[in-house]
């Protein structure tokens, strides 16, 4: 009993912490049509950065976090301005790979400037684990939860009363209306990939603060979140909050309690397997618009 | 443009062919004869790298005939490529079949792993179809993995050479040979098939698919047959790889590797013959390049970061899909059709 409250906390919290990742991916997919394949890379570089700032440089938590998300601004404008803006209007192949081929891009970067292959991040919350009923938890899952709510809830009052939220929704909508109101639709992509990449860092840093920082699952944890996305539908904020818990349940719940009748690791492909099963049932999500096309 | 002035046609065959002037047979026939002649200039390492690049161009020709000319986006490609691998490896080592019905099988059941993960291109396509491959990649492998009474704790460390009858193809030249011969077919037979009904209603279905299912093409059955051509040659491809590299494990076919065969044809130019041919051969000898000179780079320059050597290479690679697809998104196949062109029109190239 008091292991299925454990799956059930540390999943809950892995799994907002899959919702904040996949919310940067649904930001720039709304605004811009691109689908962000490089993701996992993000996540990575962000949470290597954060090692950089805080074990490496030696900066106090309060300084090193912001700088990193400061930085995260910077890439986000970055990519958009010399790889995504070349590009509009092209067909959608291209601008997917471009963004593959920006993945390959980030992750050689952060093989040059961190060549190992595993770091552990400075503790950023307190160490002593929880008791919460029968379960031990350890404290990290508790802040991961709260930060990551914490930016639902903002993100989801900019979008609603900020002006420029309202925008950025609004070219969601409709671009050429958008256009011709005489929003700048290029800057709007811009701030949609600033937030992407501030989520992503969020993320990353919660993700590595729990576990490791390390090389290939980091990367397979930004692509776990795609299941998030496609099971809450691509252009569904609310689908991606609510996809996210979801998918992070079946992990630790699977991961858990399937194990013993499948093969180790089990937990790693979970959110995969999801992808396939909704991929074929309802390609669309549970929120996700539907268009009505036959392919 | 693709004919030299003053060539015409006067019969369907003429029309057909693939090589008509004395010049084409000329290159052609000069071209053979180098590669068939290679093992003997080329050293034991150049002749790796030969049998490398011969096993990605078959690979990534499958995925041009899938993504290229299908417009279906597969990034699970080295996925494909491992279930051929182990397929291969696992009926000649462990059923003792002989060589030839290993590669078949290889293939084949590359192909029909491939059309289950193609299933959800009948409800999907572009970004989603994208995912659902991503998905297959990492479920392969991770099946692979823990299958291990099948694929071993940690690979398979003892794979057959490939053989013929009697022959045993264990030397690097000898690979050589194999794999040229079988590259030289798959090349032949992708050109063929995107000539054919087929290949038409693949181009018909990349260009506008409702356009396609209106004029009677069944995108059910095409699109899976794109899937299963485009995955055949990904088995034979991995089992060539197996038989030649005689070691297996699931780090040969990592999804860095998937996202590399991507950028390959990309660089190559999508939808044409020879766009993979030169895609492999431009990514293959940049990373020959970057890893003969990065050493040199590092000792003469030691203020360079540590981990320069490995990470210089994946970048660079990122770096070019960037650019080729900003300046020259029809990739080098499109350049050389120029290139030709110009030459073709010299003193008037304009």
């Amino acid at each position: 009993m008091n292991e299925l409250l454990q799956y059930v906390i540390t999943g809950l919290a892995l799994g907002v912490i899959y919702s904040l990742i996949a919310l940067g991916f649904v930001v720039v997919w709304k605004s811009s049509g691109v689908a962000n394949l490089a993701l996992g890379q993000l996540v990575l570089f962000s949470s290597w950065f954060t090692y950089g700032m805080l074990a490496q440089a030696g900066l106090p938590v309060w300084v090193g976090i912001p700088l990193v998300i400061v930085f995260a601004i910077v890439l986000g404008w970055a990519i958009e301005r010399f790889t995504l803006r070349p590009l509009i209007a092209q067909p959608i192949l291209s601008l997917i790979a471009v963004t593959l081929g920006l993945a390959y891009f980030i992750e050689g970067l952060v093989g040059i400037i961190w060549p190992k292959s595993l770091a552990s991040m400075p503790p950023l919350f307190p160490q002593e684990p929880v008791h919460i009923g029968s379960a031990v938890i350890k404290q990290e899952f508790l802040w991961a939860a709260v930060i990551s709510l914490a930016l639902f809830i903002l993100l989801s009052l900019f979008f609603r009363y900020h002006k420029m939220g309202i925008a950025m929704r609004a070219t969601a909508d409709d671009q050429k209306a958008v256009q011709a109101c005489g929003i700048p639709v290029t800057r709007i992509f811009s701030q949609s990939w600033m937030f992407a990449c501030i989520l992503a860092a969020v993320g990353g840093i919660l993700v590595s603060s729990i576990g490791n920082i390390s090389k290939a699952p980091l990367v397979e944890t930004g692509l776990q979140a795609f299941s998030v996305v496609i099971l809450g539908g691509l252009d569904s904020f609310l689908g991606a909050v609510i996809a996210g818990p979801i998918i992070g349940l079946a992990e630790t719940l699977g991961g858990g309690y399937l194990t013993k009748l499948t093969w180790e690791g089990i937990k790693d492909v979970i959110p995969f397997i999801i992808i396939i099963i909704v991929m074929i049932i309802k390609p669309f999500g549970l929120f996700g618009e539907k268009r009505i096309e036959r392919i | 443009m693709t004919l030299p002035t003053g060539i015409r046609n006067y019969g369907y065959a003429e029309d057909m062919a693939i090589f008509r002037t004395r010049t084409q047979w000329t290159l052609l026939i000069a071209l053979l004869i180098i590669l068939f002649t290679a093992p003997l200039w080329f050293g034991n390492h150049w002749l790796g790298i030969a049998n490398r690049i011969g096993i990605a161009i078959i690979a990534v020709t499958g995925l041009n005939i899938l993504t290229g000319y299908c417009g279906q986006l597969s990034i699970g490609h080295a996925g494909f490529m491992a279930v051929g691998a182990y397929t291969s490896a696992i009926l000649v080592g462990k059923y003792d079949l002989p060589f030839i019905v290993g590669l078949l099988g290889a293939g084949v059941m590359a192909g029909l792993v491939g059309i289950l993960f193609g299933i959800p291109s009948l409800r999907v396509k572009g970004f989603y179809l994208a995912i659902s491959t991503i998905a297959a990649q990492f479920i392969i492998i991770w099946v692979i993995e823990h299958w291990t009474s099948m694929t071993g704790p940690n690979g398979i460390m003892d794979v057959a050479p490939a053989s013929f009858g009697g022959m045993v193809l264990s030397t690097p030249t000898t690979q050589f040979y194999l794999i040229l011969i079988i590259t030289i077919i798959a090349i032949f037979a992708a050109k063929n098939i995107a000539r054919t009904r087929v290949g038409r209603a693949f181009v018909a279905i990349r260009d506008n698919d409702l356009a396609a299912e209106v004029m009677g093409i069944n995108l059910f059955r095409y699109k899976l047959t794109a899937f299963f051509i485009g995955c055949f040659y990904a088995g034979i491809a991995g089992s060539l790889l197996a038989h030649t590299s005689l070691a297996m494990s699931p780090d040969y076919f990592q999804f860095k590797d998937s996202i590399l065969f991507i950028g390959m044809i990309i660089i190559g130019g999508l939808g044409t013959t020879t766009g993979p041919i030169l895609g492999v051969i431009f990514i293959r000898l940049l990373d020959e390049f970057v890893t003969q000179l990065s050493p040199a780079l590092q000792n003469a320059f030691p203020k360079l970061l540590p981990g320069f050597t490995s990470g210089i290479a994946p970048m660079l690679f990122g770096l070019a899909i960037i650019l080729f697809l900003i300046f020259e998104p029809r990739g080098i196949a499109h350049r050389w059709q120029l290139f030709k062109a110009a030459y073709r029109y010299w003193p008037f190239s304009y």
